[in-house]
């Protein structure tokens, strides 16, 4: 069952777009003016050029024409001057709106509570971090002063075929209806192909990745031939819409070359004309030709970017979508005196109605205490540290932690792309040098950290120095460490290391965990025999609550559990 | 390089081709708006019908020669990287491995991906490289019609300012390129930021991490500014420059004109192809950077492709009526495994349990050493064949996309051997858990599934490959005590009468052994029953019971 995140409808986004632009409203105001000062300068030189053609069949003089010239250097010099001040100021608009709206989100994202986000499907919120951030920057950054500059070109050169001659403009206009038609024509085709394109690419990449990732289990199983089969089927999937889309626009171009043929046979018709009946000069004429001839360049750049400016438009509404929902931000736990660290008081917990996770919890955590969480898969004994942790919220009854802050920690372990040192100060942004080392020290990881080739500067997950199952749980320990919070809840964060590689792990917990109170989920019975009291969870219900020797003693669950655990220690 | 594109070579010459006739009609307007211009001046009505019927005329070859020139250079350079793309995931995942030696996953997939399109690239660079250099011939000779002087004007004056505009441009677009760099970065880090984001809500550093999403955010904003400011400069130049070209051309064409050389209609032909012109020769900018670009990504794929295998010599294939006897002498560890035993064997160092692994499925050849099979070396079989008779399988396995039984029969196994391979590593148990059984889908290498869960669910579909030796390692770390009892004894029972060798310090798993061969410190200690084992020696007891 998945709720997708928010989508922001484009009204919405529009208004908070322009909340964003606000404070940057002077620098906006000035770029545009720059811009329309800049191309007004460049479109004086048709008419130069016009006036040297004039001079050229009237016979000028050669300082006549060096005159001309020096105009034409002018115009370009003052137009290079002011478009380049417009569009870096621009674009420094975009840069700044779009900065603060991505910092927004991510600021939004990472306070969402995790159960939205797992609702929505891990998919979700990582493709808008990428794609849409990706998309929305790529506009920002390209599209905008492009799309702007190639608008104004547009709009001023056909003010100027009207100063020229009104008939020149009236003749322009031919092509505007083959334009119109062609870019909804093209709209309506290319936006579901693009998404679709853009799926299948996905696909292939995660395809390769995965392939490729597994290419040891693909040999070992002499899977080899299926799975570059699924490549090849994938990639070509890719390949076909890629070509489809470039048929599209080869079509779409063709139709722009129909609109570009009318509109400058119209113009030339004028001109050939007007010519002929006197009204205007040729050099007039030439400007009109070379300002329909130089509009070509301009609009296909602005209808090429309707797309993107759509796809800009759909990223912008999921960025939207997410920053608005401005979850507050964590506040930091408070710390009520008295006895228990933390109490639940009849827990039910379900992700779906009709399936009971947990029913009628009631547990008190002693401060100090160690309590082991044991059953078997399914139990419910996730579920249960999670609630705890507050990662999620109880259907009914009620979870409070009056130590203080409890941080859990899972066997998902990530490695934060950057210096290691960076990772670790994630949990103690003012943690010092020694502090982290101390705290490396504690987990037995300082020894291989001394050894990575630039030690606590490393860098390390993704793209950088890759870490082992083991050490990247190792770090998970040294943040817990850093952190430095009253309880601590851990979630299989021994298990995925292969046993012998488990036995260190478990005594970087045991150090991690001292002077804490502890909940951990145990899957080896060695850490329930280690904790203060066990608890024995089947479908969802404590079924047993104890200290092991008394546990062990009594007949139950717990002592089938640890017969079948030591008989295979005899 | 060469090999991939001369297969795309029809399709590349064709769409060169094309692509040099819409080049030349693209030359021809501005030519021909002289000519009308011209005729406006001393010619009728009929001159400008047929002249416009000319442009016409143009206007349909030029847009038909771009339509499937486009289309063919997309296609051959498409197909060119599509081809690549496949040959580089069939070197990666060949028998022989070698492809991954000193490369990460991800440098790999880049390879596949992106490496390979710049390859394709380059069929499209040739196509438009070729059509710039007759488009710029062929304004060469409309230009020389017009006017020598003129002509060698534009033709001389053009590639040293060119040449000017790339010197000036260079160092900007370097700089350009690296802050755009930077301000990449954000966005990654953002994407990793949330790829970890349980770790950060289970440290309850959201606040954290907002604060530092925001410095990095901030130092990209400042780089892509400086970026853009740079770009706008370099823009700027150009404008400049191709202005200042452009008054050079229109004056002395004028003056030409005004004494007569030539007619004011070609002085506006000259004025519109020295415009054009640009076009085809900032073409050879981004085609020279595209070769180059082309040529350090064909020799990674090259490099890919003509990886050294991991394991080389050796192609006789496995005698099909195999008994399982291994016998395995690594330097100082020598160890023998009889037809049909259950045996575990317990190394204190997990990278010596790797090691054995990889030497028994022959994803290496030990360095000093021999592993036999029923007396053949491994060393000697071909290791596809090799691996249909010894499956070794290693701890960290990947589950591939598709439901939970085709995961476990990989398509091949029979339902009864399926159902069995399930039962016995308890993976019904998780199918039963998911609301569609063992039709769920697993997707994303089954990450929303337990460790434990996966475990299961790999552990079924080494089972149920049925192969007469089998050898797992650690396949159970995730598993809780009483479920992985259970799996065990059903494992024992399956295996029954072939081969398995387990490599492990589980006791639960070793409990169910015939024999332990415990190696420590590269050689075989101790060899006996679990309990024998638990009972006398230490090193066991500290490796396994601890």
């Amino acid at each position: 069952m998945t709720t997708m995140l928010p989508i922001a409808a484009g009204r919405r986004t529009r208004a908070v777009v322009l909340v964003f632009l606000k404070p940057q409203r002077a620098r906006l105001v000035g770029a545009l003016a720059l811009l329309v000062a800049g191309t007004i300068a460049g479109l004086a030189a048709p008419p130069l050029l016009g006036h040297i053609v004039d001079l050229a069949s009237s016979g000028g003089t050669t300082g006549e024409f060096v005159l001309a010239g020096v105009g034409l250097v002018a115009a370009a010099l003052v137009e290079a001057a002011l478009a380049g001040l417009g569009v870096a100021l621009l674009a420094q608009v975009g840069e700044d709106t779009l900065a603060r709206l991505r910092e927004r989100f991510v600021e939004s994202a990472l306070r969402l509570p995790l159960e939205q986000v797992e609702q929505a499907g891990a998919g979700d919120l990582t493709s808008r971090v990428t794609n849409d951030v990706a998309v929305v920057a790529e506009a920002a950054r390209t599209a905008l002063p492009e799309f702007t500059r190639a608008l104004l070109t547009i709009v001023l050169t056909l003010g100027g075929l009207a100063v020229l001659d009104w008939r020149f403009l009236v003749a322009a206009l031919v092509a505007v209806p083959v334009q119109i038609y062609t870019v909804r024509w093209y709209a309506k085709r290319a936006v579901p192909l693009y998404a679709k394109q853009r799926v299948a690419v996905a696909a292939q990449q995660h395809h390769l990745l995965a392939t490729i990732d597994g290419a040891p289990t693909i040999r070992t199983f002499r899977i080899a031939g299926e799975h570059s089969g699924r490549v090849a089927a994938r990639s070509q999937q890719a390949v076909d819409l890629l070509l489809r889309g470039i048929a599209l626009q080869t079509r779409f171009y063709a139709r722009l070359h129909v609109a570009e043929f009318a509109g400058l046979a119209a113009v030339l018709a004028t001109g050939f004309f007007l010519v002929r009946g006197d009204a205007i000069t040729i050099g007039t004429a030439t400007a009109a030709a070379l300002y329909f001839h130089g509009l070509f360049n301009p609009v296909n750049t602005a209808l090429a970017l309707v797309d993107d400016a759509q796809a800009a438009a759909s990223g912008l509404d999921r960025l939207v979508g997410v920053a608005d929902l401005d979850p507050p931000a964590h506040e930091p736990a408070t710390v009520v005196d008295g006895p228990a660290a933390i109490e639940v008081r009849d827990l039910d917990f379900a992700y779906r109605p009709d399936r009971p996770v947990l029913r009628g919890i009631n547990l008190t955590v002693a401060r100090g205490e160690r309590v082991a969480v044991v059953g078997a898969t399914g139990a419910g004994k996730t579920s249960l540290a999670k609630v705890i942790a507050g990662v999620h919220e109880p259907t009914a009854g009620t979870v409070t932690v009056p130590a203080g802050e409890a941080v859990l920690i899972t066997q998902e372990v990530h490695v934060f792309a950057g210096p290691l040192a960076d990772d670790l100060r994630l949990a103690r942004p003012s943690a010092t040098d020694d502090e982290v080392r101390a705290a490396l020290t504690a987990v037995d990881a300082l020894g291989w950290v001394t050894q990575l080739p630039e030690g606590l500067d490393t860098e390390v997950g993704e793209g950088g120095h890759t870490l082992t199952a083991a050490q990247a749980q190792q770090v998970a320990f040294a943040r817990l460490m850093l952190a430095d919070p009253p309880v601590a809840i851990l979630d299989e964060a021994t298990a995925e290391a292969g046993s012998a590689g488990a036995r260190i792990l478990e005594r970087a917990a045991a150090t991690a965990l001292s002077g804490r109170t502890a909940v951990i989920v145990a899957h080896r019975l060695t850490q329930a025999v280690a904790a203060d009291r066990v608890v024995v969870l089947e479908n969802g219900r404590i079924v047993q609550m104890g200290a092991h020797p008394d546990l062990v003693a009594t007949p139950g669950l717990y002592a089938t559990l640890w017969q079948a655990w030591s008989d295979s220690r005899q | 390089m060469k090999e991939a594109l001369t297969k795309q070579r029809r399709l590349i010459t064709v769409s060169a081709l094309l692509a040099t006739g819409h080049q030349a009609g693209e030359a021809s307007v501005p030519f021909l708006i002289g000519v009308i211009i011209d005729h406006a001046v001393d010619g009728g009505a009929g001159d400008l019908v047929f002249w416009l019927g000319v442009l016409g005329a143009v206007y349909i070859a030029l847009s038909y020669s771009f339509r499937y020139g486009a289309r063919a250079a997309e296609r051959a350079g498409e197909q060119a990287a599509h081809d690549l793309r496949l040959r580089v995931t069939r070197r990666v995942l060949h028998d022989r491995g070698g492809a991954e030696t000193g490369r990460l996953p991800g440098a790999l997939v880049s390879i596949a991906t992106s490496d390979t399109a710049r390859v394709g690239a380059v069929a499209v660079a040739i196509v438009y490289g070729t059509a710039a250099v007759v488009a710029v011939i062929f304004t060469a000779v409309l230009l020389l019609s017009i006017s020598i002087p003129l002509g060698l004007l534009v033709l001389l004056g053009l590639p040293p300012l060119m040449w000017l505009t790339r010197v000036i441009g260079k160092p900007l677009e370097e700089r350009s390129e690296t802050e755009q760099e930077h301000g990449a970065q954000a966005s990654g880090i953002a994407a990793d930021l949330v790829s970890g984001l349980r770790v950060i809500k289970g440290l309850r550093a959201e606040e954290a991490a907002v604060g530092r999403y925001r410095l990095r955010s901030r130092s990209a904003l400042a780089a892509t500014v400086r970026s853009a400011r740079t770009e706008a400069a370099y823009r700027g130049v150009v404008l400049t420059v191709s202005g200042l070209f452009l008054a050079v051309i229109a004056v002395v064409g004028g003056i030409l004109a005004a004494r007569g050389s030539i007619t004011v209609g070609q002085l506006i032909s000259s004025v519109g192809l020295a415009q054009f012109l640009v076009g085809p020769l900032s073409t050879f900018g981004w085609v020279g950077a595209d070769l180059a670009q082309g040529r350090a990504s064909a020799r990674r794929v090259a490099a890919v492709l003509s990886a050294p295998v991991a394991v080389s010599g050796g192609d006789s294939t496995l005698d099909t009526s195999l008994k399982g006897q291994i016998d395995l002498r690594v330097r100082d560890m020598a160890v023998k495994i009889a037809p049909g035993e259950l045996v575990g064997v317990v190394a204190a160092d997990p990278a010596v349990a790797a090691e054995i692994v990889r030497l028994l499925d022959r994803s290496a050849d030990p360095d000093d050493g021999l592993i036999e099979l029923d007396g053949t070396a491994l060393a000697s079989l071909d290791p596809g064949s090799l691996r249909a008779g010894l499956l070794a399988v290693e701890h960290h396995t990947d589950l591939f996309d598709g439901t939970i039984r085709s995961a476990v029969s990989l398509d091949r196994a029979s339902s009864e051997i399926v159902e069995a391979a399930m039962v016995a590593a308890d993976a019904d148990e998780v199918a039963r858990t998911l609301p569609d059984g063992a039709d769920a889908v697993l997707d994303d290498g089954a990450r929303t599934l337990s460790g434990g869960q996966r475990q299961r669910i790999a552990l079924a579909r080494a089972l149920a490959a049925d192969a007469p030796v089998l050898v797992l390692h650690d396949p159970t770390t995730a598993v809780d005590a009483v479920t992985e009892a259970r799996i065990a004894s059903r494992v024992r029972e399956l295996r029954a009468g072939r081969t398995t060798i387990l490599i492990t310090t589980s006791p639960a798993l070793l409990a169910v052994t015939d024999r332990v061969i415990l190696l420590h410190e590269g050689a075989v200690r101790a060899d006996g029953t679990h309990g024998e084992l638990a009972a006398g020696d230490d090193t066991y007891r500290e490796t396994v019971l601890a």
